[in-house]
């Protein structure tokens, strides 16, 4: 696949709590290895609009495709969503790494890992168990493999999350403000995961507050406000020339 | 001293229809607590209702009521039970209300996480539940599940109405026979045996389930 190819394409996506907007006609496109920060205030819509990729909500309107496939289509203002099967095949796809990590408590760490490739791709234990392993190395949590995820450190347990998506191999991946719930020195241990597999080319939106992330990780940044995308760019462009008014205040306020 | 082993020797059979209406009671009710909460949370209306209205009627009678009704006026609409048959199926169904509602707050005191987390590895929601909220369940409920245990070995002599031997009925009928309250004292030591077994076992269960927790 070539790098030009359209990972995930989002049109007009409308999408309301409670007759409360908070999503207001939102478009966008990402490409294969592009890695996608979204950034803006809180209640800006920026987790509502990842969360809206992989159905934890539903759109009300506009229309969401995956590698070229349809998950809702547009159809006289209101989005209609797959068949089950198809949805379920679109979202094998996509993976999602929580701000509140959400592993399993009653597993172990390598446990975790081997859940979902066991139970929902259907694997044999050992096709499945050498790959969950190299995760576990690349994520410097292999000697942690047996461990209750409640003896790990909040960085600890957000590395093993990432590397449990990334046991189903998936081409897409999702972070929902990966590193909000944790102390700041143990971001760095996840940051960098995260730009590993930038490096490596996964195609990635990461909703986030850490500036420097965004900066240097991220091929393009998009600044939301009120349920609109106010501002898209390239880091470098974004952080010193920023061209809305929105942005360059929110941004003043986050770098002071 | 023959008076008093004789005595102990009528006492363990009456233990004996205690323990079998016990086991046979939480063997089948508390499986049907777990389906009745399911349906208790299903998001079709009427099921969920139709479960709400079974649990008042159970929570909101006296057992005692209860086992009257199936012994006596079951029959009068043709449902003919045995004595053991009828006990067991007020009990059952009186101790599933129960244990319904405790695994209901624990299936809604598991973090919406849990099921994103499922969601989004693709789990369907049979796997969900299996395997990741009610394992979780299940550790959270044990101390609940634990009191209504122990309540239950306790409530089993209300079978005495319906003229079985149960442990307590049997001390009873020695009382008045011979004017001596030792079976009293012996009953009490039978059932604060049952119920220190039981607090043993829920202990170990506790500790079983609950070893990946701090």
């Amino acid at each position: 696949m070539e790098n030009s190819t359209i990972m995930i394409q989002m049109s007009d996506i409308y999408k309301s709590f409670n007759n409360i907007p908070v999503l207001k006609g939102i478009s966008l496109e990402v490409k294969k290895s592009e890695v996608l920060a979204v950034i803006g205030p809180s209640g800006s819509g920026k987790s509502t609009l990842l969360r809206c990729l992989n159905t934890l909500e539903t759109i009300d309107g506009g229309s969401i495709k995956i590698k070229g496939e349809y998950l809702a289509k547009n159809s006289d203002g209101k989005a209609e969503y797959a068949d089950k099967k198809t949805q379920k095949h679109i979202l094998g796809q996509m993976c999602m790494v929580f701000q509140q990590f959400n592993l399993f408590p009653h597993m172990t760490v390598l446990e975790n890992l081997l859940e979902a490739p066991l139970h929902v791709k259907n694997m044999k234990k050992n096709e499945i168990l050498p790959v969950a392993e190299e995760l576990l190395r690349k994520t410097g949590l292999f000697d942690k493999r047996d461990a209750y995820p409640s003896r790990l450190s909040g960085g600890q347990q957000q590395r093993v999350a990432i590397a449990r998506a990334l046991c189903m191999s998936p081409d897409i991946m999702l972070f929902d403000e990966p590193t909000s719930a944790l102390d700041p020195e143990l971001t760095v241990g996840v940051l960098n995961t995260m730009r590993q597999l930038a490096e490596e080319q996964m195609t990635m939106i990461v909703v986030t507050h850490e500036m420097g992330f965004a900066r240097d990780a991220a091929s393009n940044v998009i600044f939301m406000a009120d349920g609109n995308i106010i501002e898209k760019a390239k880091p470098h462009d974004f952080f010193s020339n920023p061209q809305e008014e929105r942005t360059k205040s929110f941004l003043k306020n986050m770098l002071k | 001293m023959h008076n008093i082993l004789n005595t102990i020797a009528l006492m363990l059979e009456g233990t004996e229809t205690t323990l079998q209406i016990f086991f046979i009671t939480l063997v089948l009710s508390i499986p049907i607590g777990m389906l009745v909460s399911l349906a208790r949370l299903s998001r079709l209306k009427p099921v969920s209702w139709f479960m709400e209205l079974y649990i008042w009627i159970m929570r909101g009678t006296p057992l005692m009521l209860q086992l009257l009704f199936v012994y006596f006026a079951l029959p009068m609409a043709g449902i003919k039970l045995s004595d053991i048959t009828a006990a067991l199926l007020a009990f059952t169904l009186n101790y599933a209300a129960y244990f319904a509602e405790i695994f209901r707050a624990g299936i809604q005191s598991i973090n919406r996480g849990q099921y994103e987390a499922a969601k989004t590895l693709g789990m369907s929601y049979t796997q969900t539940m299996r395997r990741i909220i009610l394992p979780q369940v299940i550790r959270r409920v044990l101390p609940p599940i634990s009191n209504e245990t122990i309540n239950l070995v306790k409530d089993t002599s209300l079978i005495y109405i319906l003229a079985m031997n149960d442990l307590l009925r049997v001390a009873r009928t020695i009382v008045q026979r011979e004017f001596d309250m030792t079976p009293f004292v012996v009953a009490a030591v039978f059932y604060l045996a049952m119920t220190f077994v039981l607090t043993w076992i829920f202990k170990r269960l506790e500790a079983h389930y609950g070893k990946y927790e701090v």
